[in-house]
């Protein structure tokens, strides 16, 4: 049936010259190949792994990529090698092939029709590149269990098969869950307190809104939107060298979330931040331009500082902006575009650069922008002012204490000496001269550290953002051309291509239309962004639903978040994937609208537990119907901030340049290219936002919980379960400084009686009492042991229970 | 019935010395069996000799015509400038942007063992092992910047993350031995390498197949022992209770298969805080032994100790142990002479060590060691440092070998040309390396395979080409 689709299509294409391609082969090709090359290229031990016995094989190809390119017999590597245009010319050791039958065999290979332009359909293609609609509402039998129409597609799939939902999930779970889920972090007593007896029929919704308008909201949410964009404050590679104000792109993702910043505006910024229309505000005299920190989106990848080619490194960038920037917006994985037609995604070769021909005028630039009002200029200034007399200070006792040692120098100066002898730092270089104690060396070594390390501090409080910029007329005749670049290799240049949008996505392979963005402006990334944030666009904000729904559920509609195309998953319930999508654009692209929806729905506040989960695990293992709510890890960040929070050393400073965590002397010092300088203990305490992210530096307990690596685009973190996360939760020296911490403030808030201590520890930590064996366990504790030690074991079992961990 | 549960298995028993742990019985063959996870030992795709691989990494890139591969032509041409203009340079075209001289190699070759191997002064040690080495000169790479070439040689390719080999074998084969991590890592701390846990990462793997880094000074894994004042009694205590409280949990929440498993892994974390210290016990090795790796000597103490903690950890069934000598220590640009007999000082005698001594055990016919750095070197050097010569990258030729394993001892495989500058017979790429250790580990490149980024990922991407004179 597929057969007859592909036909279908490739006659109503229409072109005179197409043919089928099987006949042709048959025809013409195949007699060629077997008495020329069959010998050496077939069966097991085909040579260089091609294997000319059908035309599946001679188009999946061998070691070099494919070896026919239906259509274009000039690209294809057969031709190339039997035309002598490759080496060795094939056949290997035998006679050139006659030109006469190198000319059938081309023009039989130009007479088949292209591939990679259509491809066989499928149902889940034409549902995934054509526009959402509106489904009708399904009819379901026990409409009273459903809250809003989530609940009405959910519902009516479970009892297609025959099964009931969950019942609701205890208002304490709820409370639990939707403080992770939304602001990372547990409820203190107050906040736990004011649900927890509410007795009002919209408790809950007004729970939700709260926590909704709650700051630290963005602080959470954000770090779904680093993942995806590999944010990162350092190069990777061997220099890994700092990029001391990629903090200020990070703080304007968290004040995306909490403003609510449509997201269609949101992609468009981080696009074309610097070629949209809209006015910048002015004020108190500065321009705000958010749209241009916006943009280190494009310059969060790895980026290569010593590379030995600029030409490569630009391609290296080019490809992985055109990769991500496809990723994260359209769900589509197309880095197999960059070599060879995609085996299975219907993005030819010639797509990937025509996406990445958007990004032609495209430099990386640091640009001067001054702070904005909502990343806290004043304060950030002050801070600058604060460090600029460090640094003078610190400045000055190192002339201070060169001075006396100048002096010491010169009076122990031997009379024969070598006048070389007289210059100091070549002198405190030499560990054999003896004119300076070990002390003083040190001192002065501390000193000159001291400046440096306020050098390093001060860069990050320029008011520069980490940003892009265009090469575009009239400051060049015009702008760099882009290839088709065989096999990715930059020498292999192709055809060349004008920018476009994925034909599969568009139906034709026209030039993108690009509006004249003003002068020195190519306005190519603005029409890609106003393209992509279009309420037109069948992926987008299909594609943001279902990450959204991701990081509520456990697991998306589609469990392949940035892979829709034909190898990702396909949706469990693609209508309400389309309903969300179409409501997403109704609501004018208000990610908060839509964390509404499915918090309020039924679905989301069901039970983990199910009376009759045993048998609905028998047809439904992966629970994709959704029978009960998913248990959820919760992830390293929010572990870390929850201990923090419950043992009261939780610093809520907002913005701003990262903190330095600790790190082992021996790890700090191995690095020779980027020092680390810990931050103060104050500043450690930070939310793991505000961490410094260095691509070779992972925090520890970070990189053993599962948190993205920083080098790629990643949707969606693995939830592992390994020993060495047991090591450091167990003896690691945050559970050890904050399980005292802890008790220490469990004494403050009970006194002294143990059964208050335990009761007291279990509330705030897991929101409910000890049980009696529970309380009993607990006391044992307390045998030979102080309080303050008994209660701090506690808190270190508390902070590595199942129970702390999962949300349930 | 939890609780009787827990009774009947864990017993314990207070462990002496640092840290002083009360831990479970290690002879509980029944703890062993319940840990069927990710690690648990798996078949090979096809029978094999190797059980454990031994990777010794050269960081900076070793020169090949100063080794293995004696170049008596560079002898007629040195100091003489060669007419490089007819080859394509694609990967460093700085390097030859000014005339170069050939540099003749500073140390003397002889032949050694039966085989009649050709190796340099600089490896006294080694060249009593050849009879036992498998030496291949004709690996090439693709990229002459050391990060992105360690990359190629750990995950075969030139950016980060991927997989790295240790994880890849990992996870084909799980470990034999669930009380200790399945890939080790053994860095210098005076300098780790580019990127760092990158370079054993996971990648798109699982995490559970990841590199775990061990130190060889203080405690070997990171929060082995807890950061606060606690005594045996705590630890115990807190086990316990932690125990308790977490199997209570389990009634009515098997919904959840996760918590079972988060359990079994606080039970091998325990396990490890035994083990691990264990390994690590360079007092119970004898004199004779201590001095094969050279423990007691300044220059060989690092290395020596990390070969020696290989060895036990193989011995005990850890299933990949990569070791890495400082990030690139062995990049000698200028000063050769100097650079190179300091590394080569630092690793032959615990290589050689580790070779016989895994051969006194028998464990070098299920042990695989594979030695070499991201690339080799240039049979020349830009000419303006006539006194402290040195050579640069070179990625069309490098020297590796094996040793063990199932790897054909006394052999060489591959040619390069009279400079020792380009591999020109049996000409092999990283992929290969990979696919050959892959093979001699019972693994067939083409079939592990991982499904990721919308398609099935390989080591070998396309698959690699067995090194087959390499294979016994």
């Amino acid at each position: 049936m597929l057969r007859i689709g592909f036909l279908a299509a490739a006659v109503a294409m229409g072109p005179a010259w197409a043919a089928p391609e099987d006949a042709v082969f048959r025809d013409t090709i195949e007699p060629i190949l077997k008495a020329n090359c069959a010998a050496c290229h077939s069966g097991a031990q085909a040579q260089g792994g091609l294997s000319v016995a059908n035309l599946s094989d001679v188009l999946r190809g061998g070691k070099r990529g494919p070896a026919l390119r239906p259509g274009k017999s000039s690209e294809s590597l057969l031709v190339q090698f039997v035309r002598g245009e490759q080496n060795p010319r094939m056949p290997i050791g035998g006679k050139p092939l006659p030109d006469a039958m190198i000319t059938t065999l081309a023009s039989a290979i130009d007479s088949m029709a292209p591939a990679g332009e259509e491809r066989p359909d499928t149902d889940h293609a034409k549902w995934v590149f054509s526009p959402a609609v509106a489904p009708k509402l399904p009819v379901t039998r026990n409409a009273d269990r459903t809250a809003n129409p989530i609940d009405s597609f959910v519902l009516a799939k479970l009892e297609g098969k025959g099964f009931a939902p969950a019942p609701p999930a205890s208002k304490r779970a709820l409370l639990r869950r939707v403080y992770a889920d939304l602001i990372g972090l547990p409820p203190t007593e107050t906040e736990a307190r004011l649900f927890l007896e509410d007795a009002a029929p919209d408790a809950y919704e007004k729970l939700v809104d709260r926590l909704l308008g709650d700051r630290r909201y963005g602080e959470r949410w954000a770090r779904h939107w680093l993942d995806l964009v590999r944010f990162a404050e350092s190069d990777g590679f061997a220099i890994d060298g700092e990029r001391p104000t990629a903090w200020r792109y990070r703080d304007y993702v968290i004040r995306a979330f909490n403003n609510d910043k449509p997201y269609d505006v949101f992609i468009q910024e981080q696009l074309a931040g610097d070629e949209l229309q809209r006015r910048p505000a002015v004020r108190g005299g500065a321009i705000e331009n958010e749209g241009i920190v916006a943009l280190g989106f494009l310059r969060m990848g790895p980026w290569e500082r010593d590379a030995n080619f600029d030409a490569q490194l630009r391609l290296d960038w080019l490809n992985e902006m055109a990769g991500t920037t496809t990723q994260a917006f359209l769900g589509l994985t197309v880095g197999c575009a960059r070599c060879h037609d995609h085996k299975y995604d219907p993005i030819p070769q010639k797509d990937f650069y025509r996406m990445q021909a958007f990004f032609a005028a495209t430099r990386i630039d640091e640009r001067p922008m001054p702070h904005l009002e909502s990343e806290g200029r004043l304060a950030l200034r002050r801070t600058l002012r604060r460090l600029e007399d460090q640094l003078e200070e610190a400045n000055g006792r190192v002339q201070a204490m060169e001075t006396d040692l100048r002096a010491k120098l010169a009076g122990a100066k031997a009379p024969d000496s070598k006048p070389e002898a007289d210059n100091l730092q070549r002198a405190l270089a030499d560990k054999e001269n003896k004119s300076f104690t070990p002390e003083e060396r040190k001192l002065h070594k501390d000193a000159v550290e001291q400046v440096q390390k306020i050098t390093f501090e001060m860069t990050r409080f320029q008011p520069i953002a980490y940003s892009v910029n265009e090469v575009a007329p009239p400051a060049v005749m015009d702008v760099e051309p882009t290839f088709v670049l065989a096999g990715g290799e930059r020498s292999a240049k192709g055809e060349m291509v004008e920018p476009g949008f994925p034909r599969r996505i568009t139906g034709n392979s026209d030039a993108a239309t690009i509006a004249y963005a003003g002068r020195y402006r190519s306005g190519r990334r603005r029409a890609l962004a106003e393209w992509i944030a279009s309420p037109s666009n069948p992926l987008t904000a299909r594609v943001m639903v279902n990450r959204i729904w991701q990081h509520h559920f456990g697991d998306g509609i589609v469990r392949t978040p940035s892979d829709f195309g034909m190898n990702g998953d396909r949706p469990s319930h693609p209508e309400l994937l389309d309903w969300l999508a179409t409501q997403f654009v109704e609501k004018k692209w208000s990610i908060k609208a839509m964390h509404r929806l499915m918090l309020t729905s039924n679905t989301y506040r069901q039970s983990t537990r199910h009376p009759d989960a045993k048998r609905i695990a028998d047809s439904d293992p992966d629970n994709r119907l959704l029978s009960r709510m998913n248990w959820v890890r919760i992830e390293s960040e929010v572990l870390r901030d929850s201990i923090l929070a419950l043992s009261g050393s939780l610093n809520r400073e907002a913005g701003g340049p990262g903190m330095f965590f600790g790190v082992k002397e021996e790890v700090a010092r191995g690095f020779q290219m980027f020092k680390w300088y810990p931050s103060e203990d104050k500043a450690k305490l930070r939310r793991t936002i505000y961490a410094f992210q260095r691509r070779s530096l992972p925090m520890p307990l970070m990189e053993v919980f599962d948190a993205a690596n920083m080098s790629e685009s990643c949707s969606r973190r693995s939830v592992t379960t390994v020993a060495p996360q047991a090591l450091t939760l167990l003896n690691g020296e945050l559970t050890a400084v904050e399980s005292g911490r802890f008790a220490d403030r469990v004494i403050e808030l009970t006194g002294a009686d143990p059964a208050l201590q335990i009761g007291k520890a279990f509330s705030l930590a897991l929101l409910r009492e000890p049980s009696g064996d529970e309380m009993q366990k607990a006391r044992a504790l307390y045998d030979n042991r102080g309080q303050r030690e008994a209660l701090a074991r506690l808190a270190t079992v508390i902070f590595n229970l199942n129970e702390f961990i999962y949300l349930e | 019935m939890n609780r009787e549960w827990n009774r009947r298995h864990f017993l314990y028993r207070s462990l002496v010395g640092a840290g002083g742990l009360a831990l479970m019985d290690l002879l509980q063959p029944d703890a062993l069996a319940a840990q069927a996870g990710p690690l648990a030992p798996r078949k090979p795709h096809h029978p094999a000799k190797a059980k454990s691989c031994i990777f010794l990494t050269m960081l900076g890139g070793v020169a090949q015509m100063d080794t293995f591969d004696p170049k008596p032509a560079l002898e007629k041409f040195d100091n003489t400038v060669l007419d490089w203009s007819n080859e394509k340079r694609t990967d460093q075209p700085d390097l030859y942007a000014k005339p170069r001289l050939i540099l003749k190699s500073p140390w003397k070759f002889a032949k050694y063992g039966q085989c009649g191997m050709d190796v340099s002064e600089l490896f006294p040690h080694l060249a009593t092992c050849v009879d036992d080495m498998t030496f291949v000169k004709t690996i090439t790479g693709e990229n002459g910047n050391h990060p992105a070439a360690t990359f190629l040689m750990n995950t075969g390719l030139v950016l980060p993350g991927r997989p790295s080999v240790g994880a890849w074998v990992g996870y084909g084969l799980g470990t034999e031995n669930q009380n200790l991590p399945g890939f080790v890592v053994l860095p210098d701390y005076r300098a780790l390498p580019f990127s760092g846990s990158q370079q054993w990462g996971a990648g798109f793997l699982p995490a559970s197949y990841q590199g775990t880094m061990m130190q060889w000074k203080g405690d070997p894994i990171n929060d082995l022992r807890p950061a606060g004042d606690l005594t045996a009694r705590d630890m115990q205590d807190q086990m316990r209770l932690l125990r308790d409280y977490n199997h209570a949990y389990l009634d009515g929440n098997f919904t959840n298969p996760d918590l079972q498993g988060r359990i079994d892994a606080y039970e091998l974390a325990f396990r490890m805080q035994t083990e691990v210290p264990g390994v690590l016990d360079m007092a119970k090795e004898n004199e004779a032994t201590r001095k094969m790796y050279g423990i007691d000597e300044e220059e060989t103490r690092s290395f020596g100790t990390r070969c020696l903690m290989a060895r036990q950890l193989v011995e005990k069934g850890t299933r990949f142990v990569q070791l890495y000598t400082p990030s690139q220590s062995w990049d000698s640009h200028t000063d050769i002479l100097k650079g190179h007999a300091k590394n080569a000082k630092e690793v032959d005698l615990p290589i050689a060590g580790l070779i016989k001594d895994l051969k006194q055990r028998n464990l070098l016919d299920s042990t695989l060691i594979v030695w070499m750095g991201e690339f080799g070197r240039t049979p020349d050097h830009p000419g303006d440092l006539r006194d402290k010569a040195g050579r640069d990258h070179n990625t069309k030729a490098m020297t590796m070998f094996f040793a063990g394993g199932g790897s054909k001892p006394g052999v060489t495989v591959g040619v390069t040309d009279e400079l020792g500058w380009k591999a020109v017979e049996n000409v092999y790429r990283m992929r290969d390396v990979h696919a050959t250790i892959l093979h001699l580990m019972g693994l067939n490149d083409l079939r592990l395979s991982h499904y990721h980024a919308g398609r099935n990922m390989r080591l070998t991407d396309t698959g690699g080409e067995l090194i087959k004179g390499a294979v016994a």
